[in-house]
């Protein structure tokens, strides 16, 4: 039964077609960087069949954290209870004490509807959203009787109704939802691109006890003022260094590879997830960021509530 | 209808429906024609490849003409109710199945998309909790046989297992199939004939014994020797018992 302080070190996002490769390599030092693994729920709820065991097999031997793509806390649709109450079932029956969603939107439906475009689309940073947002991830750590976390965003539009800044906006959600922030570090890179800011200014104004975990990922430059957050190349020196300027900031804090696409074998995968380790062995300062008791499960936390 | 909204969200449908018809609706005032651009095709490609990966026959017989104007139809006017990724094939399905299309499809099409589609689903769909309580080796005759959870009866007005890009059929042609997942995750799909689609209907349908089925059966074939009909269709239950179609009895 994992419990959320075994969420430490380095983990990795879960792709299907690095199970076998996992499975082939399990309890090899090869693999000894990868303390927990990642999984979306929109992915794994109710799967039977190989899936079901190929998720049995990993949630026996590493503790897992849930990292959410379709709730659409930034949507006009209502928030989706029902599945909530599934993704609730789910980190009961898998005993995962951690869920983070994406401050972006996934949905445009009306009047009832859901209207699931399956992706993460810019929410307009302003007053009324900070309210709107804070308010639905509220809703959501009320549902599931635990705080959740919450990422920051890539995005390639920026809106003109927005009347704030980035920072700002989710500065001022995650204080009114009082929640905890999943650090996307190559997030804030790309952002920095596509909008034109000094990424280490922008992690310099981020609570850094509210980290639960954070990001790290490659992405695609489109042009030299536009990257897209593909998850499908290496991870560049300057995201990097921005990571390493996060944990001299903050302390170590729990560090996680995504890589979606152009996925290399696991054996060369490795070569980035021991890097962090690295980075997380150097960095010298004891941790600020979120620290949790020991021992709290997800199911204790909810009396914390 | 949206005036009373938020400035927020009301850009927000303004976005959203450029992004589902980005080919009739205006852009956004502000925003970037190039920057806009990587949205439209990252939401489009993204389901473009969730849909063709399910029918890739469909996707054939189809061309990818056609194929390309449907999903991009599917895209602008289906409001899809799931956030689970793998139901997005589904959600197609009953896009196809009540949605009236514009350009005209083979007749055949829905069949042969469900078809497709139920593959996945047998390949997904959670064991039944419950039937870990049927006895495996119990009698097929004088009990109810319980079925694996993932067993699908299939009746399609086409023979859209034999359908391939050179293969187009150009009428009906009844056809029974069953579709399930093997004790070793493999989905198969049995060609049924028409009395034993109607043996696995009844017992599908009513809390009755094997014995009790093919009684019914018999009946209705008006067959001379009933017994004769029990013996040879206890013999294909026990088949399909064999291949683990049927996972006891209870």
């Amino acid at each position: 039964m994992a419990v959320i302080s075994q969420i430490q070190g380095v983990g990795l996002g879960l792709k299907r077609e690095l199970i076998p490769q996992i499975q082939a390599s399990y309890g090899q030092k090869e693999l000894a960087n990868i303390n927990f693994l990642e999984i979306a729920p929109e992915n794994w709820i109710n799967v039977g069949g190989k899936s079901a065991r190929q998720l049995e097999w990993i949630a026996e031997r590493y503790p897992i954290v849930c990292h959410g793509l379709c709730l659409s806390l930034g949507g006009l649709s209502p928030l989706n209870v029902g599945f909530l109450q599934q993704v609730k079932t789910f980190l009961h029956q898998y005993q995962i004490p951690v869920y983070t969603e994406h401050l972006s939107y996934s949905t445009d439906g009306f009047k009832g509807e859901q209207g699931y475009l399956y992706d993460l689309l810019p929410i307009p940073f302003t007053e009324e959203a900070v309210h709107y947002v804070a308010k639905r991830i509220r809703q959501t750590q009320d549902i599931l009787g635990q705080r959740i976390g919450v990422e920051n965003a890539s995005s390639y539009v920026a809106s003109p109704v927005s009347d704030m800044k980035e920072l700002d906006f989710i500065n001022a959600v995650l204080e009114e939802a009082d929640c905890l922030l999943h650090l996307d570090i190559n997030n804030i890179y790309v952002n920095s691109v596509n909008f034109g800011f000094d990424p280490h200014a922008f992690l310099s104004g981020i609570p850094g006890e509210r980290i639960i975990y954070s990001h790290m990922a490659g992405h695609y430059q489109q042009a030299p003022d536009l990257l897209v957050d593909t998850h499908g190349e290496n991870v560049i020196d300057p995201v990097w260094a921005l990571l390493e300027d996060a944990y001299q900031r903050f302390g170590t804090f729990p560090t996680l590879l995504e890589r979606d696409n152009n996925i290399p074998p696991l054996n060369v995968l490795v070569h980035e997830l021991n890097k962090i380790a690295d980075y997380q062995h150097k960095a010298r300062h004891s941790s600020a960021a979120y620290q949790p008791t020991a021992h709290v499960t997800a199911a204790a936390m909810a009396t914390e509530l | 209808m949206s005036a009373d909204l938020p400035s927020f969200q009301r850009y927000q449908l303004a976005f959203t429906a450029r992004l589902r018809d980005p080919h009739h609706q205006p852009p956004i005032a502000g925003v970037p024609r190039e920057r806009m651009a990587v949205y439209e095709e990252i939401v489009f490609n993204n389901l473009f490849e969730s849909v063709s990966a399910c029918f890739p026959v469909a996707q054939k017989v189809l061309g990818k003409r056609k194929w390309l104007k449907l999903t991009q139809a599917f895209l602008r006017e289906y409001s899809a109710s799931t956030p689970l990724f793998r139901k997005i094939p589904e959600q197609f399905l009953h896009y196809l199945e009540t949605n009236q299309q514009e350009q005209a499809l083979p007749p055949y099409l829905y069949s042969l998309c469900h078809y497709e589609w139920v593959e996945l689903f047998a390949a997904s769909v959670p064991e039944d909790i419950h039937h870990g309580n049927a006895d495996a080796s119990g009698d097929l005759a004088k009990q109810q046989p319980v079925f694996t959870a993932s067993m699908q009866l299939l009746d399609y007005e086409y023979p859209v297992h034999k359908i391939s890009q050179r293969h187009k059929p150009q009428q009906k042609e009844s056809t029974q199939l069953l579709v399930y997942r093997n004790a070793d995750d493999q989905v198969k799909f049995i060609e049924l004939n028409a009395v034993t689609h109607s043996l696995l209907t009844l017992l599908l349908e009513q809390a009755i014994t094997g014995e009790q089925a093919l009684t019914l059966i018999a009946k209705e074939l008006q067959h001379p020797q009933p017994e004769s009909i029990i013996q040879f269709g206890l013999g294909i239950l026990e088949d399909l018992r064999q291949q683990g179609v049927i996972i006891g009895t209870r």
